[in-house]
């Protein structure tokens, strides 16, 4: 029922942009625009080696970008990386004595809210690559499940986002089109022996612009 | 405008979908939801004891109050297991009136936990939700409700618990004391099945606990 409604949520969202999007307008003018990606999330080092080593493939970025100048944007970047890992049934030694034979799952949820800087190498060319940087806070909620039985801890922590990406548009000199990025997300977190989350992203999806 | 519409409703359906925490209960199979919790007295020699002996029934002990005693399939499950797990480990079994070195004891144990759900005052007119008092015909008049219209709710979480008493130095110490417990929590612990493999994962995890 929740996905249901939550689809229904993001098709009226996106026809609502839809209605506004000015086709005849070009990418680097003065303007807000909007891009939304489906995104992968890879854990580093530690995280791999303490938490969860499986790449999460359950994840979305949304950035919203004023165009300063031709080349330069600034604005807000979110987004949701659910990480999951199931580890085989083993026995583990308690903090208070004893033991417990357990399947551990591991569930982690990051929710970052970024300032985000993006400057375009080659504005209103065919391929528009891009650097940029986001800073800012990050909701981590921390679930981990001995069996059945859940221990969850939620924080907000700082984090950190430099990125590369493309965007290709639709047409020359088009304001909407298809948007790729590579980043490294930095999100320090010491908890359950955890050093940090730093994880490799990856993802795909559109950039139109709002208003006219 | 047709051209942007599929690739943002696609990349709508798509964040609706990747969007989806994925469920660690839901993803739990079998009886990897259950959890073998074993504590022991570190000082005891657990290959000083020879003999042991198991109460027939199984005790049912509903928040620290004794509901009786019964011996169900899976109760008699958990009585045999236990003896074959120790029979196993190089203990012998004796009557009760043999002068037994170990005594054993197991129980079904719940727990029960109640709260109250206060869904507010929904009914009040100044929501503008619920039919006014007028809708009877008495406008201006107000809503009263005792207060047993609030929800209630009870939570019963049961265990196995296997306990395990020093009986061959009672007598020197005066006291009989627990030497080990353990514990089995999760659905489906009170069956045959969990009786089998849940008995003996705990003593697999307790290397300590052999005869010789």
């Amino acid at each position: 029922m929740k996905t249901q409604f939550r689809t229904a949520m993001l098709l009226i969202t996106s026809l609502f942009f839809l209605a506004l999007i000015p086709f005849n307008s070009k990418a680097q003018e003065k303007r807000l625009q909007l891009d939304l990606n489906y995104a992968v999330g890879i854990p580093g080092n530690s995280f791999k080696n303490d938490a969860i080593e499986k790449t999460s493939t359950r994840g979305w970025t949304a950035n919203l970008l004023y165009n300063i100048t031709p080349n330069i944007s600034v604005g807000v970047g979110t987004g949701f990386q659910d990480f999951y890992q199931k580890y085989p049934r083993a026995v583990y030694k308690l903090n208070e004595g004893g033991e417990v034979s357990a399947v551990v799952t591991n569930s982690i949820q990051t929710v970052p809210i970024l300032a985000q800087f993006q400057y375009r190498l080659l504005p209103g060319k065919t391929v528009q690559p891009y650097v940029g940087v986001g800073v800012g806070g990050n909701m981590i909620i921390y679930d981990q499940y001995l069996g059945e039985f859940e221990n969850s801890k939620s924080s907000f922590k700082f984090a950190a986002r430099p990125e590369v990406g493309l965007f290709v548009p639709f047409r020359k000199e088009g304001p909407a089109g298809i948007h790729l990025f590579g980043a490294y997300n930095y999100m320090p977190y010491k908890m359950n022996g955890v050093e940090n989350l730093n994880n490799w992203g990856a993802g795909v999806g559109i950039k139109f612009p709002i208003g006219s | 405008m047709k051209k942007i519409v599929i690739p943002v409703l696609m990349a709508a359906g798509i964040l609706a979908m990747t969007s989806c925490k994925k469920d660690p209960v839901k993803n739990l199979e079998g009886d990897e939801g259950q959890i073998y919790i074993t504590k022991h007295a570190d000082s005891v020699s657990f290959s000083s004891f020879k003999t042991f002996s198991i109460a027939d029934s199984v005790a049912v002990i509903q928040n620290n109050k004794l509901l009786g005693k019964e011996l169900s399939a899976s109760d008699a499950a958990y009585i045999q297991a236990v003896k074959d797990q120790l029979t196993q480990r190089g203990y012998t079994l004796v009557n009760k009136n043999q002068n037994p070195d170990l005594g054993i004891t197991v129980s079904q144990i719940y727990n029960t936990s109640t709260g109250v759900f206060d869904y507010g005052s929904y009914w009040d007119p100044y929501y503008g939700s619920y039919w006014g008092p007028d809708y009877w015909g008495y406008g201006g008049y107000g809503y009263s409700f005792p207060s047993y219209y609030y929800g209630t709710y009870s939570i019963t979480e049961g265990a196995m618990s296997i306990d395990i008493f020093d009986l061959k130095d009672a007598k020197e110490s005066n006291k009989i004391s627990g030497i080990w417990n353990g514990l089995l929590r999760g659905s489906g612990v009170f069956s045959v099945s969990a009786a089998n493999t849940g008995v003996k994962a705990l003593f697999d995890q307790s290397s300590y606990f052999k005869a010789s």
